[in-house]
């Protein structure tokens, strides 16, 4: 068993988890969308990012590409989030906004996991 | 990917970035959990964004004070825990950045992309060094002075410094690098069209045949100038089709050959190699007995070209264990005793002796040889080989009468075969004419030209000679006559001798003036300046040459005809 293998599996697959909690609920309204899950889906994403880096092969890159992706969008929905919070209102069409955003990170999320869980299961070793 | 110094730098920077998020994500959770205080006194809690802003500026050790409300006794118990944890994470981050940025591994990787990048922004053509030492350096500045450019492979880094300090313009790119690493051939750019040739010449046999497969293989339209030190590795170097073998040592042998046989032949080797004029004194070299010091690599060679000489050779080698490796031949002229003995020297007949040649590997011992041969017989005419000679030589002052230098050697034949291809290709075919031969070359070229004539290579293709070459295509025959043609007065000829013409690989010696030129041909002239210029002329200007063709002048009015027809 190799420790660096269940750290950075263990991440990129919390991410995907959080990030769905984020993202599941009703699509017009932030009342079940609560914003410290958003804040612990935009941390664990940035660390599985991290995590990701300096991989040199065909199939490491890929994953840094689809982890960049959900940490764009989650970070822009956070982003319109507070300024629409302190200079603005939240209004039906920001909401879908932010959960829409959420909802395509969850998407690039997947990916990762399934391209992750792919390169696992062809590993020999 | 090729690029590996950004992937060296995101690597080492994962465990930095991580301590960073972590304690960022702990002291912002909390602050979202303690309660604060507003201006009038009511129970109030951070938002997220607050919390964020709030460590952003603390954990860089900004500070702008508490915000958005002053801090109630909970809060700063957990900002002042905050401060030490998140100030401790970015100063290892920092540190972490700065140590990779002094780490071999990135200088080593940064050093080769702008290694790349120099030579890929070489616009025009260059050769490509290994190793970096006397010999080569010499080669560098005699190229750049002919407008090729260089760069340079050299495993040690020492040696790479030297290079960097010599400042040379413009800038000569240099890769510390293993040359039998093909990755470092590409690096040089050995794939680019613009590179003319490799120049390969360490002592070690097996790594210039390693460079010369290698380079071939690569891209077999680059010319290599490989060094080899023994019959069996020329031989291998002329199975891959290498173009420049140099071996020093049947050089040196042949050197001597011409010197007993043929000293004028030398005399000529000598002004194509510009070291000296055609006038210079011609030393006698008497036959008979010589005694030959050292039997290595250089003795065998020596051996095998003087054996059928009308020369009485005697050797004398120190190393008893080089006996096995004799045949039985060999056996008879070898004596196995150090030549710097005295008495060894006298029973080997010194008086009787007409020349003494130290050609051991070692300077002081053939210094001391000639020393003591010089005392017991004044009359001995003497050479010796200098090894790992510099700018300045102490044999120079030793008052020899044949100096053989291997390293100057090495620099005259490889600088020679790669500026004047055709040069070479002809000391290479009269390296077994006469003395008689030579002479007559010799007094016709003092003759006609002077005592120190240009050589001038010309190719009659599109780019050196366009108007011979338009000529040649429309069928218009031209033989050699016209480049002797002066521009001043068509019926009076310059001084200029035609010495070799290459047709299709073969090779005409002192070519006839009547010879019809044929397309793709090379020839090597020797001339005085103004010869050259009208030369050139000839080839390049087209009024010029109809008046070198048929002693017409081309009207201009002619070409406007010729443009409405």
């Amino acid at each position: 068993m190799n420790l660096d293998k269940v750290i950075a599996g263990f991440f990129i697959i919390l991410a995907m988890t959080i990030n769905f909690g984020f993202f599941y609920g009703e699509m017009d309204s932030l009342e079940t969308h609560s914003k410290y899950e958003l804040f612990a889906a935009i941390i664990i994403n940035v660390i599985a990012t991290t995590l990701k880096l300096g991989d040199k092969t065909q199939i490491g890159s890929v994953l840094l590409a689809t982890s960049l992706v959900a940490d764009i969008q989650l970070i822009s929905a956070a982003l319109i989030w507070t300024v629409s919070e302190y200079a603005y209102t939240i209004d039906v069409e920001i909401a879908s906004i932010i959960i829409s955003l959420s909802g395509g990170a969850l998407l690039a999320n997947i990916t990762s996991v399934a391209l992750y869980v792919g390169e696992t299961v062809r590993s020999k070793r | 990917m090729n690029n590996s110094s950004l992937w060296i730098v995101l690597h080492k920077m994962r465990a930095p970035a991580i301590v960073i998020i972590v304690t960022y994500t702990i002291s912002i959770i909390g602050l979202l959990l303690i309660d604060g205080m507003d201006d009038e006194g009511n129970p109030y809690k951070m938002s997220i964004f607050d919390a964020f802003y709030f460590i952003t500026y603390t954990a860089s050790t900004i500070g702008f004070g508490e915000t958005p409300f002053a801090f109630t006794y909970s809060q700063k118990i957990w900002v002042t825990f905050c401060i030490y944890f998140t100030v401790i994470g970015w100063f290892y981050g920092v540190g972490a950045l700065v140590s990779l940025l002094q780490n071999k591994m990135l200088i080593d990787e940064v050093s080769k992309l702008q290694f790349r990048w120099q030579v890929n922004s070489i616009k025009r053509k260059f050769i490509i060094i290994l190793g970096f030492n006397y010999v080569t350096s010499e080669i560098l500045k005699k190229v750049m002075q002919s407008d090729i450019r260089s760069v340079v492979i050299e495993q040690d880094e020492n040696k790479a410094n030297n290079l960097i300090l010599e400042n040379y313009t413009p800038t000569v790119p240099i890769l510390v690098a293993d040359a039998r690493d093909q990755n470092s051939l590409f690096s040089a750019g050995i794939k680019n069209t613009n590179c003319k040739a490799v120049v390969s010449l360490f002592d070690d046999d097996e790594l210039n045949l390693t460079v010369a497969v290698k380079s071939k293989l690569i891209n077999k339209n680059v010319a290599l100038a490989i060094k080899s030190s023994s019959s069996n590795h020329t031989e291998n170097l002329e199975d891959i089709n290498v173009d420049i073998i140099v071996n020093i040592f049947e050089i040196m042998a042949k050197e001597l050959k011409m010197a007993i046989n043929a000293p004028h032949l030398l005399k000529l080797e000598k002004w194509l190699y510009k070291i000296d004029k055609l006038s210079a004194r011609v030393p006698k070299i008497p036959k008979g007995k010589y005694l030959i010091c050292g039997y290595g690599r250089l003795g065998k060679h020596i051996y095998k070209v003087l054996k059928h000489e009308d020369v009485e050779l005697s050797f004398i080698e120190i190393d008893e264990k080089k006996i096995k490796a004799l045949n039985e031949e060999e056996k008879k002229v070898v004596i196995f005793a150090n030549a710097d003995d005295k008495k060894v020297q006298i029973m080997s007949d010194i008086r009787n002796t007409k020349a003494i040649l130290a050609f051991t590997d070692n300077n002081t011992v053939n210094l001391s040889i000639i020393a003591t041969a010089k005392k017991l017989n004044p009359e001995i005419l003497t050479m010796a080989r200098e090894e790992n000679a510099d700018d300045f030589s102490i044999f120079a002052n030793a008052d020899i009468d044949y100096l053989f230098i291997p390293s100057k050697i090495t620099f005259n034949k490889t600088i020679n075969a790669l500026l004047n291809p055709l040069s070479d290709i002809f000391i290479s075919s009269f390296v077994d004419q006469h003395e008689i031969w030579a002479q007559k070359l010799t007094r016709k070229l003092i003759e006609t030209i002077n005592d120190d004539p240009v050589v001038f290579e010309l190719e009659l293709n599109k780019y050196e000679s366009p108007q011979v070459y338009k000529a040649l295509l429309a069928n218009i025959e031209v033989s050699l006559e016209i480049f002797a043609t002066s521009l001043y007065n068509r019926n009076c000829q310059n001084n200029v001798i035609p010495l070799l013409l290459v047709r299709d690989g073969e090779r005409f010696m002192l070519p006839d003036w009547n010879i019809k030129l044929k397309l793709e041909d090379r020839i090597l002239f020797a001339c005085d300046e103004n010869a050259q210029s009208d030369m050139q002329y000839i080839c390049e200007n087209v009024y010029e040459f109809k008046y070198a063709l048929t002693g017409e002048e081309k009207r201009l009015f002619r070409g406007f005809k010729n443009l409405f027809k």
